[in-house]
C-alpha cells in the first residue's frame, strides 16, 4: 500500500533522506524510527505530498506522489506532529471542512462527520471552538478531521507527541482498530512503549538513511540488547561512515 | 461545490469571526472614521471660537498717533496694552500677541516705517498679528484719504487697477479639488490595510498555527488553496474600501461637517464617479491581496510577515501620495505607474477632470499588474522551499535572523542569497545618501573619488569577507577571454547611442532639469589633457570599478538563483534606482537600461572586469564628448535627437555584441542554480 523506491531528498548541498526504500502492506503499522534530523518528517512529507522527491519515489497504492499526488491525497491520512486546527472554527465545523475538501457530497457529509464525532467521542465539545479546545480534544478532533474520508493508508508523525497517557491510549486504540480494518499504517515516534505496543514492523533512519529494519524483537535480536530501546540507542551511536 | 469556493467559504467564515479585521474592515470606515472626522472638527472649530472670542493684546511702540490709537480702542478684537519691556521679549512672554513699532516720524517721501512684531510660531500670536495689521491697514487708509482730500482727488486715484477675483470652477469642482489632495491616498491606504491583516492571517497565520501542512496534505490542488484564500483577501479589500467610500461620502456629502459649510467647500462627487472609483478598487484590492499573499507566505509567523509587508506598505505610500503634490499632471506615463495611476484617477474623478483614455489605461495596467502579482502569489503556495523553508535538514522553516545567517549559518553557500545582497545595496545606497554625499560636499573633486571607494567598494568587499563568501564566485572575480572582452566593447558601443535614444525620447514624457544639466555639463567638461585625464580618473575609472562591485558583483552574485532574466532586470531596475535623485528621475531609465545591459554580459562572461570596462567606455565617452569641441557640437544638446545616422551603426554594434557573447559557454558556475528540490 506504501512504498518508498530509493527515494533521495535534498534541500541545496544537504541530504535530508538518502536511497529510502521500505513498503507497508494493508494491516500493517510500520514504525519510522530516529533521533531528530535523522529524516522522519522529511520521509513523511515527501509521502504526503508535501514535499517533492530530489530522486528515486514514493507511492500509495501503486500511485506514484509525482505522478497523481492528488489522487495519492485521497488515499491517506497526514497527522501532522503540529496538530494545527483552524481557531475560529468549531469542531465539527472543522471536520465538515476536511470533508468537502476530500470531496464528499453533502448528502453525505452531514451523517458521516456526526460519525466521527460519535467515533472520537467528540459530542461534548463538537460545537466549541478549536481555540478552547485542551491538547487531548485537539488530538480527537485531528484524527477525526484526518479520517473523515476513510482512507486505506495513515500516515502519522509523533502522534501522541505532548500527550498525557489517558489521550495517548485513544490513538493507541484508534491505531489498533485501523490496522485490524486492514490500513497501512506509518508512523514516526520516539516513545518505545508505542512502538513495542503497535508496531509490526520498525524502521530505523540515521542520518538520511534506514540503517536497520525488521520487527521489534528482531531488532533487539540483531543488536544483541535487552530490549528495543536499547537497539535503538544502539543503532543510532553505533560508530559507522555516514556520508553527508 | 469547487474546492477553491470552500477554501474561500472557510476563510470568510474564519476572518468575519476574527476581531481585528472586523475592526479594520468595519468598525473604522463605518463608526470611527466618521467620528473621528466630526470630532477633529469640532475641536478644531472650537479652538478658532476660543481664539476669536477673547480679545488680543496689542501694543503700540513709538509715537503713536491719536487716529491710530482710536482704530484700536475702537476694534473690539484687540485690547490695547502698554509693555515696558522689550518688545519681543513682551510677545515672547505671551504679554502680548503683537506689537506694531512705529519709527519716530515719516521719512522723505512721507512714508511712515511701520514693524509688525509677532510670533509666527503661535497661533494666539498669528491671530494678534492679523488683527494689528487690519488696524494697521485702516489707519493707513485714512491717511491715504485725508491726502487726497486735500489734493481734491477722488478716491479712485489711488487705486488706478480693480482686481476682482473670480474662479471659474463650481463650488463642486472646489471641493472636489479640495479632497482630491487627501482622499485618494485614504482611499488607497484603507484598501491596502483591508487586505493587509486577512493575507497575512491567511497566509503566515496558518502557517503559525499549523494548519498549513494539514490543508496541502487534502486533494485540493494548490491553485484552488491559493484563488480561494486570495479571493478572500480581495473580498474582504472590496468591502473595506467599499464601505469607505461610502463612509467618507456620507459625511461630506450630507453636511455633517460643518467645516464644508463654514468655509463655503461643498462636496458633490456625482454617481458615475463614485462607480468608476469603486470600480478601480476591485483591481486594486486584487493587487494588494495577491502581492501581500504571496510575500506572506514566506514568512513563518505573524510577526515575521508584518515585518516582510512593511516595506510594501511604506512603498506603496510614496505612489499613492502623487496627488497631494502640486503641479504635477496626470499623463500616460503615471497612469501606468503601480498605484500612482489609480491615486490620480481618484483625483481627477473628484475633480470632474478624469479623462476616459486615462481611466482605461490605469485600470488596464492595474488589472494586468494584479493578474501579475496573482501568478507570483500561486508560484509562492506552490513553492516548497517558501512553504516549508528548504535550509535545514529536518524542513523545518529557518528561524535564524538574517545577520546570522550571514555570518553564522550560512549552510556551505559560497554565494550570498537575493535577500541578503539586497540588504547590502539597500545599505550602501543608504549610506552613499547620508556619507556619500557629505563627503563629496566636504572634499569637492576628490570627495567623489573617496566616497565611492568607501561607500560602495569597502562595503561590497567587507560583506563577502566577512560573510565568509568565495569572493571569486559572488564577485565573478575571473580573467576575461579575448571574446569576452571584444564582445563587451562591441555590445556597450552599441548600447550608448541607443541608451542616448531612449533618454531623448523620455523628454517628451518627463521634464528635463536643464539647471541640473548645465551644472553637470561644467564638471564633465575638460579643458586640457590634465584635466582629462583627472576627470577620467575621478568619473569613469572609479565608478566603473567601485559600482560594478556592488552591483555586477555582489548583487548579480547574490541573485543567481532566479532565471537569467529576472537577475538581469532586478539588476538594472536597482542599479537604476541607485541613480536616481532628488532633482530628477530622469537618469533612471537610461541607468536601468545599461545596468541590464551590463549584467547580461556580465553573466554571459562570468567576469567582472568586462563590466567595468563597459561601465568605464559609457562614462569615459561621456567625459570625451563633453571635452571635445568637434564631438560637442554633435552630440552635446542633450535635449536634441541623436544623428540618425548613428542609430543604425548602433544596432549593428549591439547585436554583434550580443552574438559574440551568445557565441561562448556561459561559465558552468556562473550558471543559476538549480536547487535539488525545485522539481
Amino acid at each position: 500500500m506504501i512504498r518508498f523506491s530509493g527515494l533521495t531528498k535534498r534541500y541545496g548541498p544537504l541530504t535530508a533522506v538518502r536511497d529510502l526504500t521500505l513498503s507497508v502492506g494493508e494491516g500493517e503499522v510500520y514504525a519510522l524510527l530516529g533521533p531528530n534530523g535523522a529524516g522522519k518528517t522529511t520521509a513523511l512529507r515527501c509521502l504526503a505530498t508535501l514535499l517533492a522527491p530530489s530522486s528515486g519515489s514514493a507511492s500509495v497504492d501503486g500511485i506514484d506522489v509525482r505522478e497523481d499526488p492528488v489522487a495519492v491525497r485521497r488515499r491517506l491520512a497526514f497527522l501532522a506532529a503540529s496538530m494545527g486546527l483552524y481557531e475560529r472554527l468549531s469542531a465539527r465545523e472543522l471536520i465538515a471542512y476536511f470533508g468537502r475538501l476530500h470531496g464528499i457530497p453533502e448528502a453525505v457529509l452531514g451523517p458521516r462527520v456526526e460519525e466521527m464525532i460519535e467515533l472520537f467521542g467528540i459530542g461534548g465539545f463538537a460545537d466549541r471552538m478549536c481555540s478552547r479546545l485542551s491538547t487531548g480534544q485537539r488530538q480527537r478532533v485531528s484524527l477525526a478531521r484526518a479520517l473523515v474520508h476513510d482512507p486505506p493508508a495513515l500516515i502519522l508523525d509523533e502522534p501522541t507527541l505532548g500527550l498525557d497517557m489517558l489521550s495517548g491510549q485513544t490513538i493507541y486504540d484508534f491505531i489498533a482498530t485501523e490496522r485490524e480494518r486492514g490500513k497501512a499504517i506509518l508512523f514516526s515516534t520516539h516513545q518505545m512503549y508505542e512502538v513495542d505496543l503497535l508496531a509490526t514492523r520498525v524502521g530505523v533512519l540515521r542520518g538520511g538513511s534506514l540503517v536497520e529494519e525488521g520487527s521489534p524483537a528482531d531488532l533487539v535480536a540483531r543488536t544483541g540488547e535487552v530490549n528495543l530501546a536499547r537497539a535503538f540507542y544502539h543503532l543510532i551511536t553505533e560508530p559507522q561512515e555516514v556520508a553527508r | 461545490m469547487s474546492a477553491w469556493r470552500v477554501v474561500c467559504a472557510k476563510e470568510l467564515r474564519e476572518t468575519l469571526r476574527d476581531r481585528r479585521t472586523l475592526l479594520m474592515m468595519v468598525v473604522v470606515p463605518v463608526l470611527l472614521y466618521p467620528v473621528l472626522l466630526i470630532v477633529m472638527e469640532q475641536l478644531f472649530l472650537f479652538g478658532i471660537r476660543n481664539l476669536e472670542a477673547e480679545a488680543a493684546p496689542v501694543a503700540v511702540v513709538g509715537d503713536a498717533p491719536a487716529d491710530l490709537l482710536a482704530i484700536l480702542e475702537a476694534d473690539s478684537a484687540v485690547e490695547l496694552v502698554e509693555i515696558e519691556t522689550d518688545p519681543e521679549r513682551a510677545v515672547r512672554d505671551d504679554v502680548v500677541s503683537a506689537v506694531a513699532i512705529l519709527a519716530s516720524e515719516p521719512g522723505t517721501d512721507g512714508t511712515r516705517e511701520v514693524t509688525l512684531l509677532f510670533d509666527a510660531a503661535s497661533d494666539r500670536s498669528n491671530r494678534g498679528g492679523a488683527e494689528l495689521r487690519s488696524a494697521l491697514r485702516e489707519w493707513r487708509d485714512s491717511i491715504l484719504a485725508a491726502r487726497l482730500d486735500t489734493r481734491a482727488l477722488p478716491r479712485s486715484f489711488a487705486e488706478p487697477i480693480a482686481v476682482a477675483d473670480s474662479s471659474i470652477a463650481l463650488p463642486e469642482e472646489v471641493g472636489g479639488y479640495a479632497l482630491g489632495r487627501f482622499l485618494p491616498l485614504l482611499l488607497v491606504v484603507i484598501t491596502l490595510l483591508g487586505a493587509f491583516y486577512p493575507a497575512i492571517d491567511l497566509a503566515a497565520g496558518e502557517k503559525e498555527r499549523g494548519t498549513l501542512e494539514t490543508l496541502l496534505t487534502a486533494p485540493v490542488p494548490a491553485r484552488d488553496i491559493v484563488t480561494g484564500k486570495f479571493v478572500t483577501v480581495a473580498l474582504i479589500g472590496i468591502i473595506a474600501a467599499a464601505l469607505n467610500l461610502t463612509s467618507m461620502i456620507l459625511t461630506f456629502q450630507t453636511g455633517a461637517l460643518q467645516l464644508t459649510s463654514t468655509i463655503g467647500l461643498v462636496v458633490s462627487l456625482p454617481v458615475t464617479s463614485v462607480l468608476v472609483i469603486f470600480l478601480t478598487l476591485v483591481p486594486l484590492a486584487v493587487l494588494f491581496g495577491a502581492i501581500f499573499l504571496g510575500i506572506a507566505v514566506g514568512s513563518s509567523s505573524f510577526k515575521e510577515a508584518q515585518s516582510a509587508l512593511t516595506p510594501v506598505y511604506m512603498g506603496v505610500l510614496v505612489p499613492a501620495m502623487l496627488p497631494a503634490f502640486p503641479g504635477i499632471d496626470f499623463g500616460p506615463l503615471l497612469a501606468l505607474l503601480p498605484v500612482a495611476g489609480v491615486s490620480f484617477l481618484f483625483r481627477d474623478l473628484m475633480t470632474g477632470q478624469a479623462s476616459f483614455g486615462l481611466g482605461c489605461l490605469v485600470l488596464g495596467s492595474t488589472t494586468i499588474y494584479a493578474g501579475l502579482a496573482l501568478v507570483f502569489a500561486a508560484r509562492a503556495f506552490g513553492s516548497e522551499r517558501v512553504l516549508f523553508g528548504g535550509g535545514d535538514e529536518s524542513g523545518e522553516v529557518s528561524r535564524a535572523g538574517l545577520l546570522a545567517r550571514i555570518f553564522g549559518h550560512r549552510e556551505g553557500r559560497k554565494v550570498p542569497l537575493p535577500g541578503e545582497s539586497m540588504l547590502l545595496v539597500a545599505m550602501v545606497a543608504v549610506l552613499f545618501f547620508w556619507a556619500g554625499i557629505q563627503i563629496q560636499i566636504r572634499l569637492g573633486e576628490p570627495g567623489v573619488i573617496v566616497s565611492q571607494l568607501l561607500v560602495l567598494l569597502l562595503p561590497a568587499v567587507l560583506f563577502v569577507r566577512l560573510g565568509g563568501f568565495d569572493p571569486v564566485r559572488t564577485l565573478s572575480l575571473r580573467r576575461p577571454d579575448a571574446t569576452s572582452v571584444v564582445g563587451g566593447v562591441v555590445l556597450m558601443l552599441g548600447a550608448i547611442p541607443l541608451v542616448w535614444v531612449l533618454g531623448w525620447l523620455q523628454t517628451f514624457v518627463l521634464p528635463v532639469p536643464w539647471e541640473l544639466l548645465e551644472g553637470m555639463q561644467d564638471l564633465i567638461t575638460a579643458d586640457s589633457a590634465a584635466r582629462l585625464g583627472w576627470l577620467l580618473l575621478m568619473l569613469a575609472v572609479t565608478p566603473a570599478i567601485c559600482e560594478e562591485a556592488v552591483f555586477r558583483g555582489v548583487l548579480l552574485g547574490g541573485t543567481r538563483g532566479l532565471t537569467p532574466w529576472r537577475m538581469v532586470v532586478l539588476n538594472g531596475v536597482v542599479f537604476g534606482t541607485f541613480h536616481l535623485s532628488t532633482e530628477t528621475v530622469i537618469r533612471f531609465l537610461p541607468s536601468a537600461t545599461l545596468g541590464m545591459v551590463i549584467a547580461w554580459a556580465v553573466w554571459r562572461t562570468g567576469s567582472l572586469f568586462v563590466g567595468i570596462l563597459m561601465h568605464f567606455l559609457n562614462n569615459g565617452s561621456i567625459v570625451v564628448v563633453a571635452s571635445s569641441t568637434t564631438l560637442q557640437d554633435l552630440f552635446s544638446d542633450p535635449g536634441a535627437p541623436p544623428p540618425f545616422w548613428l542609430l543604425p551603426i548602433a544596432a549593428v554594434l549591439f547585436g554583434a555584441g550580443i552574438h559574440i557573447l551568445l557565441r561562448r559557454e556561459v561559465p558552468e558556475e556562473i550558471r543559476p542554480l538549480t536547487l535539488a528540490h525545485e522539481t
